[in-house]
């Protein structure tokens, strides 16, 4: 029998499985983004008919409202509001990541100490916490610290630390007027120091011999740190520049900033063509090229022109946001430089007792845990500490035995094996679920709204209630969220590659 | 690519016998790249029915990339490539067809760990083939015997050594009833015991008459079982011919070099 | 976690006597050391040693105290847990109707015991060990009586004393009286009985008082013995026993366990369903109306579709099979589209009928086959249409139940039968964005990355809050859910990111091989999905989905702020609000901690046990 005369004969295109793979993926693209625009403006009609207008005005709008603590406690405007409850999530989230990453790692050491008490007290804490929902610990702090004395001492009386009723306080360090010119002279120093550094390593590797590159390199920060205490008024002049800034970027025209958007979209996409070329390139000429990478490129292009469609058509608006915003960034920068401002970076205040037995929240006289922050707080760090214990341990035992063996071969002690040897291996297994249980703490501080702690998603519930404006609002959280998540495994991921070059 | 920078006659050591057979496979200037590394350079192959041929090679030679393109697990990109008459193309009727036609042994047996034996086996007559599981649990049973394991079909994958393993995934692609069988270093991963009960099971699929490839590293073999046998170099074609051409008398010199060193 | 597997799962099978006795797995125990040589090594071996023992020896002290002052405070009124337990389990359950509730714990433990048996959960557990267990939980209640405050009753601190030493002297008696307590081992059976015993004992013979409200009124009876609970509850633990001896006899007879563990299987994920709707809610069914439509319907559908599905099922009818599925999937989804504008009216049940029968069609062609697996096909055709008609008609029906407050769930009960369906109804979603994210198709793998991400990138409680106020406003006119449904979807919506990610390390976990050889059988995307690759991801996800289990459990907890009453709320918000226990909200939070952390705490031990007997999650 004679092979198939039928050579290089395309099928029909209905068994064409290239044209069948791309025709369902189009098609469910199109479903998903059909059904997407038919529920948004279905929202957007039912929000019309009830006569909310869909849009971020609002955020300019009068608050009217009193928010428990935060850096602006009776704020302006809706969005200030919105920022400071920002501010208080950004601010339990971070303390509850510094503590409970210390207590998760004593607890998971505790955990594999050879110590039977240890062991078995630091099981039972995590057996016991993880496994009660962080909501009911939370509500239970609140309760634990609404049980806490009255407040009893006089209006005016300092002293180091209160705990009562109405909170925790303790004395502050806060950032005072030269905070910011400080911090750019030590920049400024910051890049001597930098090239002394690489010329100290650069010699060390030709000559070597010990050359003190670490010490070094501290000491002169720390000199720098000491200058920069003492020199920072000479920072002013950051403040003219900036507003410099500030006034070029809000004379950009819209329409050159449109031209901007296009042209990294379609820098892009030619970028990604050509990469994607080159990676199709053979010695012997670019290789048969088949539907599948036809249709990839072709994604690229309709990709960049969706895009530069948004840009110029469907929301013209965004240019002039990033113009606006751009410009009030460099505005709010160089508000911080020169001017009246004082020359001190830092300052301190125990804390006092304001009339009505009240605490100030926020005010320059103590880092004060209020109520509901502490409830917050101590729910969060002692249920994400339980799960940073099983972390480490699990880290710990990852390591393998023979690192160990290795190390007490070489004459180390228990405690420097753990130091120097384990430790470091183990923090490269750690870091990836560390991160995740950092991204649960941000999330998890939502749960404020429980005990009506000021923090953005109770915050902006306030603020929909006035005015309805929910679909912004949640638009809002979500673009916030995954900031912070962005941000979170983004410092992750950095950390991550950089224990793995070192580790080459 | 139109090139065909063939080296050798297609039909090369072919028997008169042979030659008058149907083609089952037929290469064309078979090319395949990976990325910019090219695998395959326009391969020409011409299998004929019942015929057993065995493909020889060095290491990275693209032996195994070539029977898997006759199976479409990978697609080449240039040239042809046509089995019992039907071309491999996009087509999904093509592909379906081809697949249940042309049965694969693995190197790594890849039987399926959550099934067992008896499961393994009768899973694509059912599914596929669409036979009643009667049918096709009597038909597993007879392969096992067969293959000389009919005790063992109660047993899941990781119960088994590594030579029964073996012998399930060739039960296992009989039971399709396939016009060709390809098998891919079907004894490397076995231990030098367990080779010969597989090589065993293979011959007896030769002498019944079974269309096979085989890409193998076992001389004996290829001398007592082979038609024909192929060698490749640098996803080249280099030399077809009868085992008794190839072994006493290799045209090439790379062949002489291989040879010279696996002898 | 899978990726350190090399060597094939080990599943183990009916009568495969060492795979089951999972205790093997475990690193075997040691002897028993004396007590003095046991004191030195673990707590004084060295100086470090010594500074540990005595720096987490204080720290004990000062923990059980603080819980201590928690529980036995002065403020505290445990009545007002003690008079509310009806409400926290059952909410606003109507009394007359308890024998329901009673019903569908019943018919839980049943399921429960003959499910223990179905997958033969019967470790043995060393003399020592128990042992051990009893000396520490002696001692720490000898200590809990030491440290107690002076508001504790002294009948409690009497209590913890005597039980605490009786616990000491048997736990010794066991460990030091036995000879190689390590090496005996009791049997589950011996253990449960034991266990079931005490319990019982408990109940009948300790004066456990009486308290509830009678039209608002709240009754507490010191020390009479326990009138409400005890009978149900004793009759319950029987049963669970006796399903369990059941079970194992069921299994003796037909010699092996297999069938009984797809019924289990089949059973809990339909019979919740069956238990909430049909048993708890108790729909009033209108007969006439029953016989008159439902009933022409679901047959019509049933035999009419398996007719149809049988048909199609021919082998040599794959093409018409898929042409047709194809116009029935179109029929369908116009059906859904011409709903959204209000084009015509027809029933939700008609809808979902076509759907399903749309989706049947389709995979027709994989299933076909000779006779029997036809007939198996629409027989299974068969058996979802009598379930989802009935269960979608009883959903429909008004409920018989004197309800003073709308929810009809609350308290524990909702609380579990949310964590439960929002499971069940995020793991097929789970699945098929774990699909997408690891297919081969970059549209499809961008799409479900993108759900993905931004669903973990968010907290659950906006989620909820988002789907609770705005579900609504994005349905078109005429088209509502209710509360605590937008509050499920959330739900529902946020878990399935979660899901996906579970599986997709389960999925990452087959080795390529798998397809390969799938692929060169001829089966289809399909069946190779179906029939090889997930079962082996699933199995390999199986830890980290009861993980999941757990934490969704746990966060049900969430519900109570959106408004849901479950345990939380009524703990936090309703018995605190109640006249006679004004602002007693310590006590009802110190008690959902403890039923919580019971739930928890057992699901993740079961979960590990699973682990070893699965062999999964150990390199090999
Ligand atoms: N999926 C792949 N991606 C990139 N390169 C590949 C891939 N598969 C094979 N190759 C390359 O193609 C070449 C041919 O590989 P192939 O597996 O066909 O060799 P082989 O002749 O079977 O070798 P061996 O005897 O070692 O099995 C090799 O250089 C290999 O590195
Ligand atoms: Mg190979």
């Amino acid at each position: 029998m004679p092979a198939a005369s039928a050579h290089h004969e395309r099928p029909p295109f209905w068994r064409n499985t290239n044209v069948l793979k791309w025709g369902v993926q189009i098609l469910t693209l199109a479903a998903v983004v059909a059904a997407f625009w038919f529920l948004v403006s279905q929202a957007k009609t039912n929000l019309d008919d009830k006569g909310i207008p869909v849009g971020y005005d609002w955020l300019n709008d009068p608050a009217n409202i009193q928010l428990g603590e935060g850096i602006d406690t009776v704020p302006d405007t809706m969005g200030r509001a919105l920022w400071s409850g920002m501010v208080n999530t950004l601010r339990v989230a971070v303390l509850g990541i510094i503590a409970s990453t210390i207590l998760g790692i004593v607890l998971g050491i505790a955990r594999l100490s050879n110590n039977w008490l240890a062991q078995k007290i630091a099981s039972v804490y995590v057996e016991t916490i993880r496994n009660i929902p962080v909501l009911v610990q939370i509500l239970l702090w609140g309760v634990i610290v609404a049980s806490l004395p009255e407040l009893t001492a006089d209006p005016g009386e300092k002293r180091w630390f209160f705990a009562s009723q109405k909170g925790i306080s303790l004395p502050r360090v806060f950032y005072a007027d030269g905070f910011y010119q400080f911090v750019a002279l030590l920049l400024v120093l910051a890049i001597p120091i930098w090239f002394v550094r690489r010329y100290l390593k650069r010699k060390q590797e030709l000559e070597g011999g010990e050359q003190h590159v670490g010490s070094v390199t501290f000491g002169l920060f720390v000199l720098a740190a000491i200058i920069a205490w003492f020199a920072n008024p000479i920072m002013a002049w950051p403040r003219g520049v900036f507003h410099a800034i500030e006034d070029a970027w809000a004379e950009i025209p819209q329409s050159v900033m449109q031209l901007i958007l296009t042209v990294i979209a379609v820098a892009g996409a030619a970028w990604w063509i050509k990469r994607f070329l080159d990676s199709r390139r053979t010695p012997a000429g670019l290789a048969k090229l088949i539907d599948d990478d036809y249709f990839r490129m072709i994604f690229a292009v309709v990709g960049a022109l969706a895009f530069v469609f948004v840009v110029w058509v469907l929301w013209p608006g965004l240019s002039s946001w990033i113009i606006n915003s751009g410009s009030d960034f460099w505005g709010w920068l160089g508000d911080k430089f020169g001017g009246d401002r004082g020359s001190r970076p830092l300052d301190g205040m125990r804390p006092t007792v304001t009339e009505g037995g009240r605490f100030v929240n926020y005010a320059p006289t103590g880092w004060t845990l209020t109520p509901a922050f502490a409830a917050l707080f101590f729910g969060l760090t002692f249920y994400t500490a339980s799960f940073i214990a099983e972390i480490v341990r699990g880290g710990i035992m990852a390591v393998p035995q023979g690192q160990n063996e290795a190390a007490a071969a070489l004459g180390l002690s228990r405690g420097q094996a753990l130091r120097k040897v384990v430790l470091p291996q183990a923090f490269r297994i750690v870091m990836p679920p560390l991160g995740n249980q950092y991204l649960n703490i941000t999330k998890n501080s939502s749960l404020g709204i429980a005990v009506a702690f000021s923090e953005v998603v109770q915050v902006g519930q306030t603020l929909y209630n006035k005015n309805n404006q929910t679909l912004a609002m949640y638009s809002i959280f979500m673009v916030f969220f995954l900031v912070c998540s962005l941000t979170i495994s983004g410092v992750v991921n950095y950390i991550n590659n950089k224990l793995k070059i070192v580790e080459r | 690519m139109t090139t065909t920078n063939s080296m050798t006659d297609v039909h090369n050591g072919l028997t008169d016998e042979l030659r008058a057979r149907n083609d089952i496979i037929e290469c064309r200037g078979v090319d395949k790249w990976f990325g910019d590394f090219q695998a395959l350079r326009g391969v020409d192959l011409l299998v004929k029915d019942r015929e057993v041929m065995v493909v020889l090679g060095p290491s990275g030679s693209g032996k195994s990339t070539l029977i898997r393109c006759i199976n479409r697990l990978e697609v080449h990109q240039g040239g042809d490539i046509i089995v019992d008459g039907v071309e491999l193309t996009n087509d999904l009727r093509n592909i379906d067809k081809i697949r249940s036609e042309v049965g694969m042994v693995f190197q790594q047996f890849n039987l399926f760990p959550h099934l067992t034996v008896l499961d393994n086996i009768t899973l694509a007559p059912i599914w596929v083939r669409k036979k009643a599981k009667k049918e096709a649990e009597q038909k597993a049973h007879e392969l096992l015997e067969r293959v000389g394991i009919p005790e063992q079909a109660n047993k899941f994958p990781g119960q088994l050594s590594g030579g029964q393993q073996q012998r399930v995934a060739i039960a296992r692609s009989l039971a399709m009833e396939p016009r060709v069988m390809l098998f891919d270093e079907p004894t490397s991963a076995l231990d030098p015991e367990m080779i010969s009960e597989v090589l065993d099971v293979m011959k007896d699929l030769a002498n019944g008459g079974m269309t096979m490839i085989c890409v193998t590293h076992e001389m004996g073999f290829a001398r007592e079982v082979a038609d024909r046998i192929v060698f490749m170099e640098d996803g080249r074609v280099v030399e077809i011919g009868t085992p008794n051409q190839f072994f006493t008398d290799p045209k090439s010199d790379r062949t002489k070099l291989f040879l010279s060193q696996i002898l | 976690m899978g990726a350190t597997m090399d060597g094939p799962i080990h599943v183990p099978q009916d009568g495969d006597a060492e795979a089951l006795d999972y205790t093997k797995a475990a690193p075997p125990e040691e002897p028993v050391t004396p007590p003095g040589r046991w004191v030195k090594e673990n707590l004084f071996s060295s100086t470090s040693n010594t500074i540990q023992t005595v720096i987490f020896g204080g720290l004990l002290l000062v923990l059980l105290r603080f819980v201590l002052n928690l529980v036995f405070s002065e403020e505290n009124n445990w009545a007002a847990v003690a008079t509310n337990v009806r409400l926290l389990m059952s909410y606003n359950y109507p009394a007359e109707q308890y024998v329901r509730i009673w019903f569908t714990v019943g018919a839980l433990a049943a399921a429960a015991g003959l499910s223990m048996a179905a997958w033969q959960l019967h470790p043995r557990i060393s003399v020592r060990r128990i042992g051990v267990n009893l000396l520490g939980t002696g001692g720490v209640l000898i200590v809990m009586g030491i440290l107690t405050p002076g508001a504790t009753p002294s009948s409690i601190r009497i209590g913890m004393l005597v039980i605490g030493a009786a616990l000491l002297v048997i736990g010794a008696g066991l460990l030091f009286g036995t000879e190689d307590p390590h090496l005996k081992h009791v049997s589950f059976t011996a253990v449960l009985l034991t266990i079931s015993g005490l319990i019982i004992a408990f109940l009948w013979l300790f004066p456990l008082g009486k308290y509830l409200f009678i039209d608002g009124e709240a009754i507490q009876e010191d020390g009479t013995v326990s009138a409400t609970t005890k009978g149900p509850w004793t009759v319950t633990i029987l049963i669970l026993l006796a399903s369990l001896f059941v079970g194992r006899a069921i299994g003796k007879a037909i010699g092996g366990t297999r069938p009984l563990r797809l019924a289990m299987g089949v059973w809990w994920v339909i019979g919740p369903a069956f238990l909430i709707f049909l048993v708890l809610r108790d729909p009033e069914f209108d007969w006439d109306y029953v016989l008159k439509v439902d009933l022409p319907l679901a047959l019509a559908f049933g035999l009419g579709g398996g007719a149809l599905l049988y048909a199609l099922t021919k082998p040599t009818f794959a093409d018409q099979a898929r042409a047709v599925g194809a116009v029935l999937m179109g029929f369908a989804i116009f059906n859904w589209v011409a709903a959204f504008f209000g084009w015509y009216a027809m029933l939700q049940k008609v809808r979902f009928s076509f759907l399903a029968l749309a989706l049947f069609a389709l995979a027709a062609p994989t299933f076909a086959g000779e006779k029997s697996a036809r007939l198996r096909f629409a027989g299974m055709w068969l058996g979802l249409v009598a379930v989802g008609h009935w269960l979608i008609t009883g959903i429909n029906t008004p409920s018989t139940l004197d309800i003073t407050a709308p929810p009809f769930l609350g308290g524990f009960v909702l609380t579990v039968s949310i964590a439960y369906y929002v499971m069940l109804a995020s793991f097929p979603l789970g699945i098929l964005l774990a699909l997408a994210r690891t297919s081969r198709m970059p549209i499809f793998r961008v799409l479900s990355t993108i759900y993905i991400e931004f669903v973990r990138g968010i907290p659950l409680i906006t989620v909820l809050f988002f789907f609770s106020i705005m579900l609504n406003l994005f349905l078109p006119n005429g088209m509502a859910v209710s509360e605590l449904a937008a509050v499920f979807t959330g739900y529902t919506v946020f878990s399935a990111a979660y899901m996906a990610e579970n599986i997709r390390g389960g999925l990452q976990s087959v080795r390529k091989g798998q397809y390969e050889a799938s692929d060169a059988l001829g089966l289809t995307g399909v069946q190779r999905t179906g029939l090889i690759v997930l079962p082996q991801a699933l199995r390999v996800s199986i830890p980290n989905l009861v993980g999941q289990a757990i934490a969704t459990f746990k966060e049900t907890s969430l519900i109570a702020i959106v408004g849901g009453f479950d345990l939380l709320r009524i703990a936090d918000k309703t018995i605190p609000a109640q006249t006679a226990f004004i602002g007693q909200k310590r006590v009802g939070l110190l008690f959902i901690c403890v039923v919580y952390w019971a739930f928890s705490y057992s699901m993740s031990r079961a979960s590990r046990n699973l682990e070893v007997k699965l062999g999964v999650g150990q390199a090999r």
